[in-house]
Parts: structure tokens; sequence; C-alpha cells
């Protein structure tokens, strides 16, 4: 792996096209083990899941063909259209939380002081707890009465501690669990990759005059924005994931306030044991993080950027 | 609990056996879980998490494999979360191989399960066995009915939901447990003024409040109220007993009556709990597992300050004041599929109300439903909760399941949900029925 | 895209780090307000686990521990957190190697094979990128059942290494693409086929990547949540996170018993990222560059 290596590789592809390239290449056998994998434990439930949804079928016995039911209730169904709202905001607010944490704290920590380097190894610490670990110590943490929610609670606007059994409280909890577990991943990635920023620019713009601010933003933040994007799609497309936050936290409560589309497709399957309808809301949930993942990379030419590994 | 490795290898094996033997024992009809070959089987037998509980059914069971010369039964503690229970048993209900034996708490926990034709109906077995059959309080056997019929087997103890209040708080306050709703009304108002919370509730797990609306439908409108509701009568929410419950607990809530943070307080990690230990709450609504709970965690509290009355009459009421709601008790039912029906029945007869069985639930703070038990309660640890319960339910002309246990599944999360809505003032009682009959 | 790129401390001569000598206090206090946010409950969560039911009150939540004990921590063996922990690891060593057997030969034939076919793969995997386990879960449930693997850690495994797979054959591909051809051309001259290419060419040169897939496979097993929750249901087949959520109800006012558990849970990894922080850092690091 040297700097020579680009130029090494596009000879390569060069001799390829003309023909000189005699090394054996393997063939489909080799990918057909990892996609039959794939196929049978993800692929097919995603076709399956879309069968079940013109099914009615609660969890015993065999499903029953019912037709569009389950499409047409889910369109006049306000409680999905509220966990899609609540998925929306949840989404959004943690990436607004995250994203700018992750980023100037991965930029901090890509220094290399001593210190630095001390402190980023403590700031990796969530990164070791499972979601269910993290989410049953916060919960001891948010009692009104004998956790911390009582000590900081009056300073934050909650004087009686009640702040994972209001609407508002309960969502902000859910922001500030996942940002405590997901930052300091995505704060790795900002400094991985403040550390390949060629120290070059920061030279010149120190002799062009920029101070810290200006450097920051002319030349580290462009220098970032593939970074940007990848946390961001990660990110965003993770936000669905944040069920398992939700079930052991709120249980989608008070009320509902937290009822995300994840947790509503579980307690519609697995409690309420409307497979068939829960399966209409599994697909919702698909198309969302499809839309999410295809407008990301829309917008942010991700799709060249990915395209330029392809195929050698 | 705690096994060696190599004891876990030993059931990855047996499990492997099952799971390539199943589809061809099960063209015979007698695929069960763990079934060895040969006729002896293991039978499985998944009960609720509970330390105490768990140890008492595993000397029923050893003390059944002893002697049985067939099948033996393992006991299969799943979860301590009714909710999680329910879940994990639907899944495995639905898969080709149940367990054998179910804990369960009759009525709508069951209802799917008889109707799909997974469970045995055990009335020929009651009635050819009178003697079995009248060991049991017939109101807590007849509330395991469905469709008339019989499918579980009373296996501990009866848990209605009881008014707890601290004794040593009461007294130095001069005040009595609350004979009507007026008196309860009376005490909210008097303790908050002392800058006690008058109750505590573990809002945020959502099924302690419900025990408030639950109660006072019972008092307003008497059982008819929810039979109609089970029953998925059109309009049953609408009764004006089920609006003026609604309208009392937003009364409570507004008067203070369960402090400012309720919703944010559990019950499992014992948030509630800890309040009325530290004598920070002065009362709890709880179903009578509250007194082994605290006796685990808080002995002196429990011990010295811990009192029990009824829930109070509300005046006008249609109810009974008698009445209770709670969990009657706990079943053991046996599903068609199990390997060997005949030794489920038998481990039943033999253990469930069996004079050392009885004693040992006794021991641990239950009240069992059997009967004839009134001299044999001195060794409970608690004497005179337990004599109090015992007589409770004996008078008790009508014994209310907990709503959330004995409606159909789909009707639990809505129930919950718009219960605590109204509780944290965001839903009207009127929204709440519109919710409720919305859900199909 | 391959932002974070798989690379020794010597390639890291010249970076941004050391480009401004004056210290950045604002940035320095800001990050401490973060420790202090970071630190918090993992110190109450240690705190709380050392200390008996009784005294776990006394002071508030964020006084200094006194009564420590190590009674907690037997309390969680005793109930079985021991037999947890072992099928959680045979769960992960599973789930990861299976992984990468799975994975590799894929990634070597996506980069090096010319066949139409090979690259639709490669588009399957970075379309399967985007489909949330959840969603899946139903007919997951379904086919587990019916494959009669219903409570068993198989039931846990297939699904996790299946969804372990678009990430892990984008990340290996993407190493892989890194070999020069020359390489291959050197070794077609020795008449090496392409298994002797991949065993002995590939292999080697892309040790980094295979890393970053085995640790982040790994810990994707060691805490997955989803997958048991549904597809298992007995103390047996039980795995750590599951027997955690467990606990919850079980030990109810006992926050002791259950923070010592919670910090089992977690102290193998702890173990590891103290030991070899590097490439644990670097595993997670690599794939959320590719």
């Amino acid at each position: 792996m040297t700097a020579a290596l680009p130029v090494a590789r596009r000879r390569g592809v060069r001799a390829a096209e003309k023909g000189t390239d005699r090394a054996a290449r393997p063939g489909v056998l080799w990918v057909l083990p990892a996609t039959l994998f794939f196929m049978l434990f993800a692929g097919l439930p995603l076709v399956l899941v879309a069968v079940l949804s013109f099914t009615s079928w609660n969890g015993l016995g065999t499903p029953a063909f019912n037709g569009f039911d389950n499409w047409t209730r889910m369109a006049s169904d306000p409680s999905v259209l509220q966990s899609l709202r609540i998925s929306a905001v949840l989404t959004v607010l943690s990436w607004a939380v995250q994203t700018p944490l992750a980023l100037l704290l991965g930029v901090w920590a890509a220094g290399r002081q001593r210190n630095r380097a001390v402190l980023s190894s403590l700031f990796f610490l969530p990164l070791l707890m499972s979601t269910a670990a993290i989410a049953i110590t916060w919960l001891t943490l948010l009692d009104p009465n004998f956790g911390l929610a009582a000590k900081f609670g009056p300073s934050i606007g909650f004087p009686d501690g009640n702040i994972i059994g209001s609407s508002r409280g309960a969502l902000g909890c859910i922001i500030v669990v996942v940002s405590w577990q997901f930052v300091p991943f995505h704060t790795l990635l900002y400094q991985a990759a403040a550390r390949q920023i060629p120290k070059s620019l920061y030279d010149a713009a120190t002799v062009d005059g920029a101070g810290r601010v200006r450097q920051f933003r002319h030349v580290t933040l462009p220098q970032l924005r593939n970074t940007i994007v990848t946390s961001s799609v990660l990110m965003l497309v993770g936000s669905l994931t944040y069920f398992e936050t939700v079930l052991i936290l709120t249980g989608g409560g008070p009320g509902g306030a937290t009822n995300i589309l994840p947790q509503h497709m579980y307690m519609t399957a697995f409690r309420d044991y409307q497979m068939g309808y829960a399966s209409v809301i599994a697909l919702a949930l698909v198309a969302l993080g499809t839309t999410l993942s295809m407008l990301i990379v829309r917008f942010s030419g991700f799709a060249k950027m990915r395209s330029t590994l392809e195929g050698i | 609990m705690g096994e060696s490795p190599l004891s876990r290898r030993t059931f990855l094996s047996a499990a492997a056996i099952t799971g390539l033997s199943a589809p061809i024992l099960s063209a015979c009809g007698t695929s069960g879980p763990g079934g060895a070959k040969g006729g002896a089987k293991t039978l499985q037998a998944w009960v609720l998490v509970d330390q105490a509980q768990n140890r008492v059914q595993n000397t029923a069971v050893d003390d059944f494999n002893k002697s049985a010369t067939g099948s033996k039964v393992k006991l299969l503690p799943i979860s301590s979360d009714g909710a999680v229970y329910a879940d994990k048993l639907r899944v495995s209900m639905g898969s080709p191989t149940p367990p054998d034996l179910l804990f369960n708490w009759g009525s709508g926990s069951i209802r799917n399960y008889v109707q799909a034709g997974g469970l045995m109906d055990l009335s020929d077995k009651l009635a050819a066995d009178t003697a079995w059959k009248n060991s049991f309080l017939p109101s807590v056997l007849d509330a395991g009915k469905i469709d008339g019929k019989y499918y579980g087997i009373p296996m501990r103890g009866m848990q209605p939901v009881v008014l707890f209040y601290n004794k040593s708080l009461f007294a130095e306050q001069g005040q009595k447990p609350p004979a009507t709703y007026d008196d309860l009304l009376k005490l909210v108002d008097f303790f908050k003024g002392k800058k006690i919370q008058p109750f505590a509730l573990g809002g945020l797990d959502q099924w302690p409040s419900l025990m408030w609306l639950e109660y006072l439908v019972e008092r307003s409108g008497g059982p008819s109220v929810f039979e109609n509701i089970a029953a998925g009568k059109p309009g049953a929410w609408r009764d004006p007993a089920v609006t003026a419950a609604l309208q009392q607990i937003r009364d409570l809530v507004g008067r203070g009556a369960f402090g400012t943070n309720f919703n944010s307080v559990n019950y499992v990690n014992d948030g509630a709990g800890l309040l009325f230990a530290k004598g920070k709450a002065a009362m709890h609504l709880m179903g009578t597992w509250e007194v082994s709970n605290q006796v685990d965690r808080h002995r002196s509290f429990a011990q010295k300050d811990l009192g029990f009355a009824p829930f109070p009459s509300v005046a006008g009421g249609k109810g009974d004041p008698n009445a209770v709601v709670g969990n009657p008790t706990n079943y053991f039912s046996i599903t068609t599929k199990s390997g060997d029906k005949d030794a489920a029945v038998a481990f039943l007869k033999k253990e469930m109300a069996a004079p050392a069985y009885v004693d040992a639930l006794i021991k641990t703070g239950d009240v069992p439903a059997v009967t004839g038990l009134e001299s044999r309660l001195a060794a409970s640890p608690q004497p005179d909760f337990a004599r109090y319960v015992y007589q409770l339910v004996q008078k008790a002309p009508s014994f209310t399941l907990s709503w959330d246990q004995a409606l159909m599944p789909q009707f639990k999360t809505p129930l919950l949900s718009n219960l605590q809505k109204v509780f944290a003032g965001k839903q009207s009682p009127e929204q709440f029925v519109a919710a409720m009959e919305s859900v199909k | 895209m391959a932002v974070v790129r798989q690379s020794g401390p010597g390639r890291l001569r010249r970076t941004a780090g050391r480009r401004l000598g004056r210290a950045n206090w604002a940035a320095g206090v800001a990050s401490l307000v973060w420790l202090a946010f970071v630190i918090t409950p993992i110190y109450l969560m240690v705190k709380d686990a050392l200390q008996t039911t009784d005294s776990y009150l006394d002071g508030g939540p964020l006084s200094l521990p006194h009564h420590l004990t190590g009674h907690n921590f037997a309390d969680v063996f005793d109930r079985g957190f021991t037999h947890y922990l072992i099928n959680t690891a045979i769960v992960t060593v599973a789930s990861a190697v299976l992984t990468v057997l799975l994975a590799f030969p894929a990634a070597y034939a996506i980069v090096r094979s010319r066949s139409r076919a090979v690259s639709g793969v490669f588009r399957l995997f970075l379309a399967g990128l985007a489909i949330p386990a959840q969603a899946t879960i139903i007919p997951v449930y379904l086919m587990i059942t019916r494959m009669h693997l219903y409570d068993s850690l198989t039931a846990i495994v297939l699904p996790t290494v299946a969804f372990g797979l678009p990430l892990s054959v984008l990340v290996l591909s993407s190493a892989l693409r890194d070999v020069p051809r020359e390489l291959y051309e050197a070794m077609t001259i020795d008449g090496s086929g392409s298994v002797r290419l991949m065993w002995s060419l590939a292999l080697p040169l892309s040790r980094a990547s295979l890393t970053t897939v085995s640790v982040y496979s790994a810990l994707n097993a060691w805490n997955g949540f989803l997958f048991p929750l549904i597809l298992t249901q007995s103390d047996e087949q039980r795995v750590q996170t599951l027997g955690l959520y467990n606990f919850q109800g079980q030990f109810s006012s006992n926050i002791p018993g259950l923070m010592a558990a919670v910090l089992l849970s977690a102290l193998p990894i702890f173990v590891v990222y103290l030991f070899a922080r590097r490439w644990l850092v670097a595993g997670m690091a690599g794939v959320g560059g590719k």
C-alpha cells in the first residue's frame, strides 16, 4: 500500500481493457453461499412481509388472505400517522443533536495531544455497552424521586423530576439516551477522518491569516464533507432502530408520545397479535428507510463516490 | 439456573433431536418438547419468573418426579414481566412445540388458545373426581372457566388488589383508612396539606394506573359493566360508570392524589414501592404481591408499618362494596399438543391441592385458592394479612380479573395508552370512551 | 466514500493534530462537560453495583460510594448469569466466523470476477444495507418456527449473520480493491488458481479489514436484542441482553443487583477494550467509513 497505488491501479485497468490480464477470475459460484444466505434470511422475509400484509394472521395457525383490508385500515389509522410523525421528529432531532456534537468532538479528538487521547478513550466507553444495558441504566437514573432526574430536573424545567413521564420530556429522554449511546461512534468516524486531512491545507490557511474558526469552516468542514454524509446516513437509517431503547425506557408512553413506528409495529405484532396489520406497518418502515437513504444519496452525490469504487 | 456447560450441551443435543424428529412425531400426534424416544417425556411447565414461587413449584415438581414412573415434569421460568411472558407464550403456542403445562391468568389470557383448540378441556376430569374439584374455592375455580368449561386448575395464591396504607404514618397523623370515597378525598387533601404524597403510583409501567379504573368502575356500576366490555358488546364502553370513574380519576389527579411526577415513576424497578416504604407516600393501591415485595426489600417497613384495607365504597354506586378486582389466581392449563396429557393431569391432581404444596405456598405469603385453609394460614409470614385476603375473597360476590388480562389482546395497548393520557390530563373521559369504542 | 482507510499510525505523520501550537481552551472545557455527561451514568452504574441495597440510597445519587460489597455480583451469578454469558459467547463466535466465511469469498469474487451476475450481487448487497431488520422480524419469526429452530441459539445466529452480510461484503470488497492487479498477474505466472490467489494473496493483504468485519459482527452479536427477544424463549437459550431485560422485574427494588448485572454484561468487552483498544476502535471506525 503505497502512495503510488492509485496510479498502479489505473494502469491495471487499462491493461485489463487491452485484454492482457491473464490472472484467474473467480466465477459466480464464489458469491453463491453469501447470496443464498442473505436472500434466505433477509431477502425472503422482505418478500414475505409484503405477502403477509395481505393476510390476517394472529400468530397461531395459518395466515388467511384478506385482500387490501390492512392497507385501507392503515390509510385511515390515526395511530400509524402519529407514529410516523413521532418517528420523523425523533429522527430529525436526534440527527440535529448528534451531528454537531460528534463533529466537534471528533475534530477535537483528532488532535494528537496526550490529554485528548486519554479523554477520547473515555468518550468511547458507551460504545462497549449494549442497548439493553444502556437503557436499563438510564431508567434507574430517570427515577423522579430517587434518581438523577430529581437532582437535575429542576434546572432543566422539570421541577418535580417528571421528565420521562411527560410527553416532551420522554422524547427528550430518548434523544439524550441515544445520543449518549451513538455519539461516541460518530465521533470515532470524524476523528479518523479529521486525521486524514493534509496538514498542508492548514499551513496554507495559516499563511492566509485564517484563525481557528475560519480554518474550521473553510478547511475542516469541506474536507469532512464525505464523512458528514456517511455519518448522517448511518444516523438517519439507524434511528429506525431506536426501538430497543423505546421499548425498555417508555414502552411507547406516556400516552403514545414516544410510540415510534418500529415500536408500534412490535406492539401490533407481538402484543396485539395482528401480524398482518403489523406487516403493513413494517413495509412503511422499509419504505421510510429506503427513501431516507435514497434522498441522502441523491442530494449528496454519494452515489457517484460509490460508483468510482465499483467495477475495476 | 447456573448450570454447568456440560448440562447445557446435553440440552442442546436433546433440542437438536427434538427439532429433527418433531415433524415425524407430530404426524402421530405425539410431538412434545423434549420428546425423548419411548413413552416417557419431559413435560415443560412454563411459569412466571418469581424466585419464591419457583422454589415452591419446584418442590411440587420434584415430589411428582420422585414417584413418577413415566414422564417427568420440568419447570421453565420464562420472564418476570407478565406482558413479556404473555408474548413468549403466544409465540410458543404458535410454534410446533408449545409447553405442556402453562401458567396463565385464565379468561382473555387463554381465550384465543382455547378457540384455536390449543388447550385441553378439564371439565370431565374435574367432574370425575369431585374430591379434587371441591378442594378449590368455587368462585376462583369458576373464574377460570371459558364458555362454561374448565381449562385451568388454580396453582397459586389469590391476588386481589388492596388498598395499602402506612399504619404508623396514619397513627401519627390521627387518620383512619377510608371507608367511603368521600373519606378518601378527605385523606387526599389532608396528606397533601402535610406535604406527603397521598398515593404512590407507578404510572410509567401503565398497568398500576389501570387498577384505579377497575375499582372505580366496579364500585359505580358493578361487575356487569366490565362483563359487557369483555364480551365485546357494542357501546359497552359508553356505560356511564366508565365515564364517572374516569371523571373521578381526573379529579384525583387534579387534587394531587398521586403527586405530579407519577408518570415517571416505575413499579417494576420499585420506584413506587420505595416511595411508599420511605414514608413519602401514605397509601398504595396494589395487588397483594406488594406485601412479599416489601418484605423482601424493605423488611422493617413491611413488618411495622404496612396496613391494608378494602377499596372504599362509592356513594350511590351500584357495585357491591365487597366485590374485588385483581387476579383471582393463576392457573395451570394443559396444551392439546402435549406429549403426555395424562401425566400432565396426574401432576395437577397430585400436587396442586397437596398439603405440602399449599403449605409451602402459604409460607411464601401466598393465600392459595384452596378450601378449608382458615387454621393453616397461621403458618403464613403475614398471618393477619393472609386471613384478611382469604376472608376478603370468600366474602366477595364477584372477583373481576384485571382488565388488561381479561380483554382480547388488541385492546391492551390502546387501553393502557389512553388511560395514561387521562391520568396526564391529555384526554377527556369522552375522548377515552370514543377511542376505546373505535378499537376493533 | 472510503473516507476512513485502515491505516497504521505510521501513515498519519502529517495530520491536523499539531496544526496549532496554542491550546484550545474553549474546546477543552466543552469536552470536559461532555466527559461528565458520558461518565456520570457509568460512575453510577459501578457505584450502585458495589453498594448494599440499604446504603445505595443514602446521600443522594451522586455521593461517593460507601459500604462496598461484592455481594451483588455473587447474587447475579447465582441467578444464572454465567450461563447467559456462555450462550452469548457461542452466538458471538458463531456469528463472526460465519460472517467472515461467507463474506470474504463473495467480496473477493465481486472485486475479481467479470461476471454480470456478480456485479448484480454487489448491487443486491448495496440495496440490502437499507433494510431495517425490525421490518422483517415477523416473517423471520414465521420461518424460524417452521424450520423448527425456534428457541435455539442457531435461530439467533442465522438472521444476525444475514443482516450483517451487506456491510461486511462492502467493507471487504473495498479493501480488496486496494490489492494491486500486478500482484495477481505475478502470481498467475506461478500458475495459481483463484483459490490460491485468494488464500495467499488477497487474504493476507486484507487482514485489517477482516479484523474490522469480525470485530463489528462480534459486537453486533454480543449486544443483539431484537432477534433473541423474538426467537428464543427459555432460560436455557437466554443471552445476556435478554437476561438483563428479565432481571429488571426480578430485582425490582434491588437496583444494586441490577447494576451489577449490567456491569457484568459489558465486562468482557471492557476487558477487550483495555487490552486491544486499537483494533477494537479500528474495527468500528473501519465499518463506519465504508
